[in-house]
C-alpha cells in the first residue's frame, strides 16, 4: 500500500470509530429524520418537542439526525438506537408521541409500540424487521444506492466513509489503476444512463475521454424536473457523499478536474447537504488539490436552478451553466465535443453517477446480481397518486408493476386501478389493463408505445379522468418550452388548445386528426422536449380511446371531472352543511334560502368546496347534451 | 458615465466577487431576488456589467427561468403545487377556489394591495400530502409553510384570512 493508501486508511480508521460510536451509543440516541419531505411533514415540530421534554426530564437521551427511509406516508419518522446496537423505526412520530418515544427510549419497553415500524439494526422482540415491511418487499434485501438511508447522517463524511465510501476510488488512486479501466469496468458492468435513454455509461465516458481538449468537464444533471418523480433528490439529502464520489470517479476515468452539479431551485435542502459535502470533502483531502497526496486535481461546483424544466435536457442545463437562457442546443456537435462553456463535456444525472462507485468497489460480476440481462442492476423509483403508500423504493430492473401497486397498498380508498402515468410529463399513460404485462424495462413499456423514464411512477385511479389529466400534461409542456422550434412551442399550445376545449365540453370531430396531425409535427422539433411532448397524449389516444371519444365526441366525462361536461347540483335540500357550503363558495353561487337553495350554473367554476363541506347535500351531475346542429347542406 | 446611484451600488456590492464567463449569472440573479424580493431593471444593468453581458442577455435570461420576479412580491404569496398527484385529488379546484377568493385571474398575480400574490409551484416530491401548498411570506423565503391534505374550502377559508390581514401563522395553526 502507497503513501495514498495510508492517507485514506487514516481517514478510515477515525471514521469507523466514529460510526460505530454511532452505532452503538453510550446512552439511547432519537434520530428525527430530516430531508424535504420529512419536514413537510412536521418532523421540526417532532424534533423541537422531543429536545424540550427530553430538557424537562433531564433525560439521558441524545438526539440526532438521518434521512426518513423512504417511506414518506408515515412521518415525520424517529429512530431509536440504543447502546446495545438495537435500532427501531416509528412512525408518524406527532409532537404529541414525544412522551411516549422517550419513555420507550428511557427502558419504558412498549411505551411506543403502537407506533413501531419495524427493527432497522439489531433485535426487538415483538418488533419485525423492516425488511419484512410489505412496502420495502419488492426491494432485495440489500439495499444498494439505498443503502445509507435512515441509517446514517447524511451530513456526515465519517458516516459515508465507514460504510465503505471512498474506498474503491482511493484504491484506484493507490494502485494507478488506468482510468481506462474504470471506464471498461463500467462499460463491462452495463451501467446506463438514469436520465431515461439508458445508453451505457462506460461507453459514454470514452467520448469525452478521447476528446482532445484537455479543459473538460464533468456535469451532473440534478434538475429533477418531472413532476412526480424525486429519485434523485432523496440520493442528494439522503447519501451527497455518494453522488461527490461519483464523481469524483467519473473526473477520474475521464480527465476532468472540475465539475458541476446543477440541481433545481425546488430542492434547496439538496443544494445545502450537496454544499456542505463539498466542503467536507475538500476539508479531507478527497476534492480538491493533489487529492489524497496523488497527482489528482478535481474541484466541484454546485449551480442552483432556477425554475425551467427545459434545462433537465442535457444541452439546455449546459446553456444554463454559462450564463444564458436555458435553451437547448442543436446536436451535433455533441456535449463531448462541445459542452460546457464550448469545452468537450460529459452530462449524467445524478443517479447514474450515484452507481459508478459501486461498480469500481464490487466488479461487474457482482453488479449483473441484479437486474435482467436487458438491463442490469436497480433503479429508483418513485411512487405517488391515488395510493396508501407514496414513497421512494430501489428494485431490480425487470421489477413486474403489480408488485410494486400491491408494496404501495394498492389504490387509496378501495378504488381500481385506472391509468399509470410514469415518466413524467414526457413519459407515458398505459391503462390499468396492461400493468399485468408491464416490469420495469424499457422493452416492456415499449411495446405498448410507453417510456419507462426517469423514476417517476404516478398510479390514478379509476375516478381520475385521463383526458383531463391530459390538460395539465400539455399545459405543462407548452409552458416549459423553451421556444426555439415552432413546431414545439406553436405545437403544444394548439395541443393544449384543443384539449381545454375538450374537457370545457367543445370537442369536435376533428380534434382526434389534428392531435395526430400535432404529433408528427412536434417530433420534427430539436430537443428531446419537443419530440416526446406529445407522448402521452399519443398513449391517450391509443390506449383510451374510448373515454377520449366519449369527452371529444359525446362531450360525456364519465368520471365527472371535467368542468364543461359536469355541474354541482343540491342533491338534498335537508343537509343543514348546505348553509356552510353556501358560505363557503368563493363566487356567492349557492342561492336561495334554507329548504330552497340551488346552484347558479353561470356562475359556479366548480372548485368543490361545497362538496367539501356538504357531501350529502351537493352532487355532481352530467351536463344534458346539447342536441346536434346538422348543417343543412 | 452618470453617477452610481446608492441602490446600485448596493447591487453591486452585493455580485462584487461575480466574474464574467464563469457560469455566475444564475447566483447573481438568485442573490439580488434573495436580498431585494425581486431583480429590477436596475439591478439587471448592474449584473450586466459586472458580468460583461448586454442588459438583453440578462433579460432574456431572467424572465426565461419562472422563479425569478420582476416585480416587488406581495406580502405573503400563496405557492400552489401544480403536480400530478394533486392534480388529482382536485388540485385544479382548489387552484380556481384561490383565485377566485383573491379576485386574481391567473397565478403570478397578486391583489391590488400588495397583501397576497400566487405563484405556480413545482412538484418537490412531498406528494404524500398532496393536494398541497407553500405558504411564503415577503422576506422569510426559506422558511415556507407546507399546507398538505387541503380541500378546496380550506384553501378559501385560508385565503380569505390572508386576504383580510392574517399571518401566515395565523392561518395554520390548528
Amino acid at each position: 500500500m502507497g503513501e495514498i493508501g495510508d492517507r485514506f486508511t487514516g481517514l478510515r480508521e477515525r471514521a469507523e470509530a466514529a460510526h460505530a460510536a454511532w452505532r452503538r451509543p453510550e446512552r439511547p440516541r432519537i434520530d428525527v429524520a430530516d430531508d424535504t419531505s420529512s419536514r413537510a411533514n412536521g418532523a421540526r415540530a417532532t424534533r423541537a418537542a422531543l429536545e424540550r421534554l427530553a430538557g424537562e426530564r433531564g433525560a439521558a437521551v441524545d438526539l440526532g439526525r438521518n434521512h426518513g427511509y423512504g417511506m414518506q406516508w408515515v412521518q415525520p419518522l424517529v429512530t431509536i438506537t440504543w447502546p446495545d446496537g438495537a435500532s427501531v423505526l416509528y412512525g408518524p412520530v406527532r409532537p404529541d408521541d414525544a412522551a411516549a418515544i422517550l419513555d420507550e427510549a428511557t427502558g419504558r419497553v412498549g411505551a411506543a409500540a403502537a407506533l413501531a415500524i419495524g427493527v432497522l439494526a439489531g433485535d426487538r422482540p415483538g418488533i419485525p424487521d423492516i425488511r419484512d415491511h410489505p412496502f420495502v418487499a419488492p426491494e432485495p434485501r440489500e439495499r444498494r444506492l439505498l443503502r445509507n438511508l435512515g441509517l446514517t447522517d447524511p451530513e456526515s463524511l465519517d458516516h459515508y466513509i465507514a460504510t465503505g465510501g471512498y474506498r474503491a476510488v482511493a484504491r484506484a488512486l493507490d494502485r494507478h489503476l488506468e482510468p481506462r479501466a474504470v471506464r471498461q469496468l463500467l462499460a463491462d458492468a452495463a451501467l446506463t444512463g438514469r436520465g431515461g435513454a439508458y445508453f451505457n455509461t462506460g461507453v459514454k465516458w470514452n467520448f469525452l475521454a478521447g476528446a482532445p481538449d484537455a479543459e473538460r468537464y464533468v456535469v451532473c444533471n440534478a434538475d429533477e424536473g418531472d413532476p412526480g418523480a424525486w429519485v434523485n433528490r432523496v440520493i442528494l439529502e439522503g447519501d451527497p457523499h455518494l453522488l461527490i464520489e461519483g464523481l469524483l470517479t467519473a473526473g477520474y476515468a475521464m480527465g476532468a478536474r472540475h465539475g458541476f452539479i446543477y440541481i433545481r431551485d425546488e430542492y434547496p435542502l439538496a443544494i445545502e447537504r450537496v454544499e456542505r459535502a463539498i466542503r467536507d470533502a475538500e476539508a479531507a483531502g478527497l476534492l480538491g488539490e493533489g487529492i489524497l497526496g496523488s497527482a489528482l486535481d478535481y474541484r466541484l461546483e454546485v449551480i442552483r436552478g432556477a425554475g425551467a424544466y427545459v434545462c433537465g435536457d442535457e444541452t439546455g442545463l449546459l446553456s444554463s451553466i454559462q450564463d444564458m437562457r436555458g435553451m437547448p442546443r442543436i446536436k451535433p456537435p455533441f456535449p463531448a465535443v462541445s459542452g460546457a462553456f464550448y469545452k468537450p463535456s460529459n452530462v449524467n444525472n445524478v443517479e447514474t453517477y450515484a452507481n459508478a462507485p459501486f461498480v469500481l468497489r464490487h466488479g461487474a460480476e457482482w453488479y449483473h446480481r441484479l437486474g435482467t440481462a436487458e438491463m442490469r442492476g436497480t433503479r429508483l423509483f418513485t411512487f405517488s397518486g391515488d395510493v396508501e403508500r407514496v414513497g421512494v423504493l430501489e428494485v431490480p430492473f425487470g421489477t413486474p408493476l403489480p408488485a410494486l401497486l400491491q408494496a404501495c397498498g394498492g389504490i387509496a380508498d378501495g378504488g381500481q386501478l385506472g391509468a399509470l402515468q410514469s415518466g413524467g410529463p414526457l413519459g407515458s399513460m398505459l391503462p390499468a389493463s396492461l400493468l399485468p404485462t408491464l416490469n420495469t424495462t424499457l422493452t416492456a413499456f415499449r411495446a405498448h408505445g410507453g417510456s419507462l423514464g426517469s423514476g417517476g411512477m404516478v398510479f390514478l385511479s379509476d375516478r381520475a379522468c385521463v383526458v383531463h389529466f391530459n390538460e395539465f400534461i400539455s399545459e405543462f409542456v407548452e409552458e416549459e418550452s423553451c421556444g426555439r422550434c415552432t413546431t414545439c412551442h406553436g405545437g403544444n399550445q394548439r395541443m393544449t388548445e384543443i384539449f381545454r376545449r375538450v374537457i370545457a365540453g367543445g370537442g369536435r370531430r376533428e380534434d382526434r386528426h389534428n392531435l395526430e396531425l400535432i404529433d408528427v409535427t412536434i417530433q420534427q422539433s430539436n430537443c428531446q422536449h419537443g419530440q416526446l411532448s406529445p407522448t402521452v397524449m399519443r398513449n391517450t389516444l391509443r390506449h383510451f380511446s374510448a373515454q377520449y371519444d366519449a369527452h371529444a365526441l359525446g362531450h360525456r366525462c364519465a368520471t365527472l371531472r371535467c368542468g364543461g361536461m359536469t355541474r354541482f347540483v343540491i342533491a338534498d335540500q335537508s343537509d343543514p352543511a348546505l348553509a356552510d357550503a353556501a358560505a363557503i363558495c368563493p363566487v356567492e353561487a349557492i342561492r336561495g334560502s334554507a329548504g330552497a337553495r340551488w346552484i347558479d350554473d353561470e356562475a359556479c367554476i366548480r372548485c368543490g368546496a361545497c362538496e367539501d363541506l356538504a357531501p350529502r347535500g351537493v352532487a355532481r351531475e352530467a351536463v344534458p347534451v346539447a342536441p346536434a346542429i346538422v348543417p343543412i347542406s | 458615465m452618470p453617477l452610481e446611484t446608492e441602490a446600485r451600488a448596493q447591487v453591486r456590492a452585493l455580485i462584487a466577487d461575480l466574474k464574467p464567463n464563469d457560469g455566475d449569472l444564475l447566483q447573481a440573479l438568485h442573490r439580488i431576488q434573495h436580498e431585494y424580493g425581486y431583480i429590477s431593471r436596475e439591478a439587471m444593468e448592474v449584473v450586466a456589467e459586472q458580468l460583461g453581458l448586454y442588459a438583453a442577455e440578462v433579460y432574456g435570461a431572467t424572465t426565461f427561468y419562472s422563479e425569478f420576479r420582476l416585480e416587488p412580491p406581495p406580502a405573503v404569496t400563496v405557492r400552489w403545487c401544480g403536480g400530478p398527484a394533486c392534480l388529482v385529488r382536485n388540485g385544479r379546484g382548489i387552484r380556481d377556489a384561490i383565485l377566485a377568493t383573491l379576485g386574481l385571474q391567473e397565478l403570478g398575480e397578486q391583489t391590488a394591495d400588495g397583501r397576497v400574490g400566487t405563484w405556480l409551484g413545482q412538484c418537490n416530491g412531498t406528494c404524500e400530502l398532496a393536494p398541497m401548498m407553500w405558504l411564503e411570506e415577503h422576506g422569510h423565503w426559506d422558511e415556507a409553510r407546507v399546507v398538505g391534505h387541503l380541500t378546496a374550502a380550506r384553501a378559501v377559508r385560508m385565503a380569505r384570512a390572508l386576504r383580510d390581514g392574517a399571518s401566515v401563522d395565523e392561518v395554520t395553526r390548528g
